[in-house]
């Protein structure tokens, strides 16, 4: 792709995302989205072999229908209250149907499906923008709906969670486990978000830095299924000993930062009353983390079966650049010491 | 609900369920989604006429700029689609279960 | 008046049933057709030429001409229209369902709930509609410049998925 159109579809993108930002009336959020969808189409298809095409044509249909959903649920509010400010929702049934509309945007799950056969079809860079910038425009909407659909919100979580470690048990391909750990985040988010938007928000936050270091390591190691992670201490020692921290992380261990959002939410809704679905919550955890075990196990103490001159590259110079990688990989590590201080930043 | 309210809203959810179910070309899959994207258009305008908004009457027009523009990008990817797979049948997109 | 508009909007929701109901794309591409014109008048009657006007034009003859086009295109030896079996089925399946859940508001519905607004205003030269397409151009800057860049945008989104000579059915991956 020329140079000049990719960056004008990269600046598009973000133009998308901070119209939906800065939007307080349903019409220019919706437009928002729409451009953000538009934008990133030719990205997605940028090779053309027939993978990317159709996960093209899957993200495309599901984001159009999404939107129109969307559409059609501020429609029904307008003509039912007369409001199109986004704070002024208080009609249950455009609630609810605004919250599905964005359940399928996010791919949560019960409408989940799509999301693991898109991811599947890109490359890796282009999936991570894909599971952290795309994100972000539809949960800038969700965070500011106020009387929100609790049943629903309980249901949508406790089920992106389950489905998320389930499904993700019997895959081989990392582009379809990262999805699925995807899934599994998004619930955590979903789960906490009518008790306290601040929680998910960082939550978002933690999820997207580990998410990000991890989809760029595999793009170091040019690897798209386990088999070839067995091969990457050949190509980055040092590496190859971060990356199991950084997987557990996203289990969410304790010694790592990806502890701290689950330790919250987890406190949060004990504090709510919700005790079992804590507990629901937590066993459900269990069933990503054994994938995760997995990946770790493939990438740390398995030695690939290998010819002597295929153990060398870590010799060579990578030409990539690493600074963005060490400074998220850092802090997908090391932030779990930061708890009293966000505890305090965020709940005054 | 009025019968113009109850109209609409058949319109569009009769849309999404026909995108949702059986598709059998994708050619129909984009129709409904056009569909839906009419229904939104009656919407607008009639709540614009019914209470006499000048303000946002132009929002009908909008919608159907970025409808249009859905809709050409969703015939651009019918076109991409029928060169990698050769046909335009829902079924066939299949290259990514597992 | 209100006879015409109660059947106006009778067709549309029979129009999306027969595109919902899966026909071959060319009956449904009629279909949409259809629905598009009875919208028209559905606007007429509430008293929005101007949005009518851009209906006819933009919707009825400029994208459905496409998509008319490229039904035209995809044609298939066995085409289904709405007589054949499964379509029926479908048919009959979302008429009920439509029918049913009218049945729950058919008591809320009188005699004057039917009227356009439109017949009890008077007439006046400004309409609402052209009136705020003025205002659009007048105070509208940003939304006028985003929906321009969209649509240039989307040329390009069009040309970057369609584009290469060496993307026919059989090539490398």
């Amino acid at each position: 792709m020329n140079p000049i159109v990719s960056c004008t579809l990269l600046i598009t993108l973000g133009l998308g995302t901070t119209i939906t930002f800065a939007s307080s009336h349903w019409f220019l959020a919706w437009m928002g989205l729409e451009i953000n969808t538009l934008a990133i189409l030719p990205l997605m298809a940028q090779h053309h072999h027939p993978r990317a095409t159709e996960a093209t044509l899957k993200y495309f249909l599901t984001q159009a229908t999404a939107a129109s959903t969307l559409l059609f649920a501020t429609t029904t509010n307008a003509w039912l209250n007369g409001q199109w400010d986004i704070q002024h929702m208080t009609h249950p049934l455009p609630i609810t149907l605004f919250t599905i509309a964005l359940a399928l945007k996010i791919g949560l799950a019960p409408l989940h499906i799509w999301l693991p056969e898109v991811l599947q079809g890109l490359d890796l860079v282009t999936g991570l923008i894909m599971s952290t910038w795309q994100k972000l425009a539809p949960f800038a909407l969700l965070l500011q709906i106020y009387p929100a659909n609790s049943t629903l919100l309980i249901m949508l979580g406790l089920a992106s969670t389950l489905i998320g470690g389930w499904g993700g048990l019997n895959q081989t391909q990392l582009r379809k486990i990262l999805a699925y750990s995807s899934i599994a985040h998004l619930g955590w988010m979903i789960l906490v978000l009518q008790f306290s938007p601040a929680l998910t928000l960082l939550t978002l936050f933690l999820y997207i830095i580990m998410t990000f270091s991890t989809f760029l390591v595999f793009h170091l190691n040019n690897a798209t299924n386990i088999n070839t992670l067995a091969t990457t201490w050949t190509k980055t020692p040092a590496l190859t000993a971060l990356t199991p921290l950084l997987l557990l992380s996203l289990g969410g261990l304790p010694p790592l930062s990806g502890f701290m959002p689950k330790w919250l939410i987890l406190q949060e809704l004990t504090k709510q009353d919700l005790a079992l679905t804590a507990t629901l919550a937590a066993l459900t955890a269990l069933l990503s983390l054994y994938f995760y075990l997995r990946l770790s196990y493939a990438l740390a103490l398995t030695m690939f079966p290998n010819n002597p001159s295929g153990t060398s590259p870590w010799r060579l110079q990578s030409p990539q650049i690493m600074y963005p990688l060490a400074l998220s990989i850092t802090a997908a590590l090391t932030l779990l010491p930061l708890t009293p201080t966000v505890t305090a930043l965020m709940m005054p | 609900m009025t019968p113009t309210h109850f109209a609409f809203s058949a319109a569009f959810i009769l849309g999404l369920a026909g995108l949702a179910f059986h598709r059998t070309h994708l050619l129909s899959a984009l129709l409904c989604l056009e569909g839906m994207m009419l229904s939104l258009f009656i919407a607008l305008s009639l709540w614009t006429l019914q209470l006499d908004s000048t303000n946002l009457s132009a929002s009908p027009m909008l919608l159907l700029a970025f409808s249009a523009c859905e809709a050409s990008t969703g015939l651009a990817l019918l076109v991409a689609t029928t060169r990698t797979h050769g046909t335009d049948r829902l079924q066939s997109l299949n290259l990514l279960q597992c | 008046m209100t006879y015409i508009m109660s059947l106006f909007l009778f067709g549309l929701v029979l129009g999306l049933v027969a595109v919902a109901s899966n026909p071959s794309p060319y009956f449904a591409a009629l279909g949409l057709v259809v629905v598009a014109g009875l919208g028209c008048g559905i606007l007429v009657g509430h008293g929005g030429h101007f949005l009518s006007l851009i209906l006819f034009l933009i919707y009825l003859g400029g994208m459905l001409v496409v998509f008319a086009y490229s039904a035209a295109l995809a044609a298939e030896p066995y085409p289904e229209s709405w007589g054949s079996r499964p379509v029926m089925v479908y048919i009959l399946a979302y008429v009920v369902g439509v029918v049913m859940v009218s049945g729950q508001f058919w008591g809320g519905w009188y005699e004057t709930s039917w009227v356009p607004v439109d017949e009890l205003g008077e007439l006046s030269v400004l309409r609402g509609d052209s009136g705020g397409v003025a205002l659009m151009y007048a105070g509208g800057g940003g939304m006028l410049v985003i929906s321009a860049w969209v649509l240039l945008l989307t040329l390009f989104v069009v040309l970057e998925l369609t584009r290469g000579l060496s993307r026919g059915a059989l090539r490398a991956v």
